[in-house]
């Protein structure tokens, strides 16, 4: 669990609140999306929850346990955090040791570190490159590769930090079967992204962010009906709920995916004929 | 650690310094930087540090200034132990520091109020060659682009249970290994993609390069200039005062 309690931050010297009094509470086997523009201070708040930032005023617990009272060390092992850019990590000769070496700083047994680093390869299918140096992976494996490096360690939380950038949509499809995977083995994943249509597809809580206040928070369907907190934050409207209101009342909710849209819009075409 | 990056940047602001002609700022900077090399008591580095504070707040730059000292505060502690361990006295590790904080912050008054693009003016002013003045002038402005870069890397390894602070001496060097081969690795590919993007834009097509801006002393320039020259003729007499 993780408990954000009146939090305002501000960077040392600087002149004005980033983050501003943002209170939220993300439980376990949720999926959260935070959205909002360049700017907003989405990604100042991503790394307020597993300590890299500490909040200037209020607090953030995970766990029950306050971020400045441990390292940060202590709480990435509760919370994994996958950054945009893949090139701001990787730095071992193998990808098999880039995989293991957050095992290795958590401190896993040799038997676990190898089980684990298997597992995380095999499932995001990079075991044929285990050998490869991994600056060698091409832009979607070295994301990928990332994701693997974060979900070796089997933490509670994952944030995901613009997944979705450069990749193709039969990635972004697969990312979005690991995602429900993993909220069915209760764990919350937090995503942050631009990319409207992914986040519809996901239909998570979703949380907007403006100018570092958090000005809505609920059911994806519902944020995504408020016009006037959408264009404050610069977000357009996901196709598919854009389809619903032009059909409304012909159809009666926003399809959630595709494959739904399809057979809605074949029942509603029987209908006509 | 971001916020440092923010004292090593310039930014476009409005001051009595800002507006003058960079060349005069690199003399004003310069006259600093040889008087703190030649100054030799803590008086003297009084007057120095004083006047380069209040070039710092004509120029509104002080905060900034005073970031950059703070980024290399390590560096004068260092000095002065170093100084003191090989057996000079307190007064002269003193003014060593002193030296080098005078240094710093006189070089800043420069970099912070003048543009990359008065940077590249200036050097061809001296007639330097091109590729020289555009090596150096893009060193200068990716310094803080590699200083976030920086910042990002050790977020990401820190977030992955690197703790870069533990351990001894030789494990702390060890721990900046996942920091330094993925900020060298992004900094060879920035400039590959650099070297990419201005062959593009047919660099060094022609011989005689042409610049929108030109540089002219203004009145106020050359006041500045006398000004300068002769505030810095009374502190060599000063000194010489002092020293007979």
């Amino acid at each position: 669990m993780i408990e954000v309690e009146s939090l305002y931050f501000k960077y040392p010297l600087a002149n004005d609140y980033v983050l501003k009094n943002i209170s939220l509470k993300i439980g376990l086997g949720e999926v959260v999306g935070i959205m909002g523009g360049n700017g907003s201070g989405k990604t100042t708040l991503i790394k307020h929850f597993n300590g890299l930032l500490k909040p200037t005023k209020g607090f953030v617990k995970v766990f029950g346990k306050d971020t400045r009272k441990e390292s940060v060390a202590y709480f990435s092992k509760k919370v994994g955090l996958v950054f945009q850019n893949p090139g701001h990590q990787i730095f071992s000769d193998t990808v098999w040791n880039e995989v293991a070496f957050a095992l290795k700083n958590f401190g896993f047994e040799e038997e676990i570190i190898n089980k684990r680093v298997k597992w995380a390869l095999e499932f995001f299918n990079l075991i044929q490159y285990k050998d490869m140096s991994p600056l060698l992976l091409s832009g979607g494996e070295k994301k990928r590769l990332c994701l693997a490096s974060v979900l070796a360690w089997n933490p509670d939380f994952i944030i995901l930090d613009e997944p979705t950038v450069g990749q193709d949509f039969l990635q972004k499809e697969k990312l979005i079967e690991i995602i429900k995977m993993l909220v069915t083995q209760n764990k919350t994943v937090i995503v942050v992204s631009h990319d409207v249509e992914f986040i519809w597809l996901l239909q998570p809580r979703l949380i907007l962010i403006s100018n570092g206040i958090i000005v809505k928070d609920g059911d994806c369907r519902s944020v995504f009906k408020d016009d006037s907190v959408l264009e404050k934050c610069g977000i357009t409207k996901p196709q598919l709920v854009e389809l619903y209101e032009e059909l409304y009342p012909l159809i009666e909710r926003p399809p959630v995916d595709i494959v739904e849209a399809r057979s809605m819009m074949l029942k509603l075409l029987r209908g006509l004929k | 650690m971001f916020w440092l990056a923010e004292g090593l940047v310039y930014r476009r602001q409005e001051s009595i310094i800002h507006s003058l002609d960079p060349r005069v700022k690199l003399i004003i900077s310069l006259s600093l930087f040889l008087l703190s090399l030649f100054s030799s008591t803590i008086f003297e580095f009084i007057i120095l540090l004083s006047a380069i504070f209040l070039l710092g707040v004509l120029s509104k730059v002080l905060r900034r200034m005073i970031k950059t000292i703070t980024f290399s505060l390590t560096f004068v502690i260092m000095i002065f132990a170093i100084n003191l361990l090989v057996g000079y006295d307190l007064i002269f590790s003193i003014i060593i520091s002193l030296r080098f904080i005078a240094i710093i912050s006189s070089s800043s008054i420069f970099f912070l109020t003048s543009s990359p693009d008065e940077l590249d003016l200036v050097m061809r002013s001296l007639h330097l060659p091109y590729d020289l003045i555009f090596a150096f002038v893009t060193a200068v402005r990716f310094v803080p682009v590699i200083l976030l870069d920086a910042v990002q890397i050790i977020d990401s390894q820190r977030s992955r249970g690197l703790e870069i602070e533990k351990g001894n001496i030789f494990k702390r060097i060890r721990n900046y290994i996942p920091v330094l081969i993925p900020l060298i690795v992004q900094s060879i590919i920035r400039s590959e993609e650099l070297a990419e993007a201005m062959e593009s834009r047919a660099y060094g097509f022609s011989k005689k390069r042409t610049s929108y801006y030109t540089l002219h002393f203004k009145r106020k320039d050359y006041f500045v200039l006398c000004l300068n020259l002769t505030l810095v003729v009374l502190f060599i007499l000063l000194i010489h005062l002092f020293h007979l």
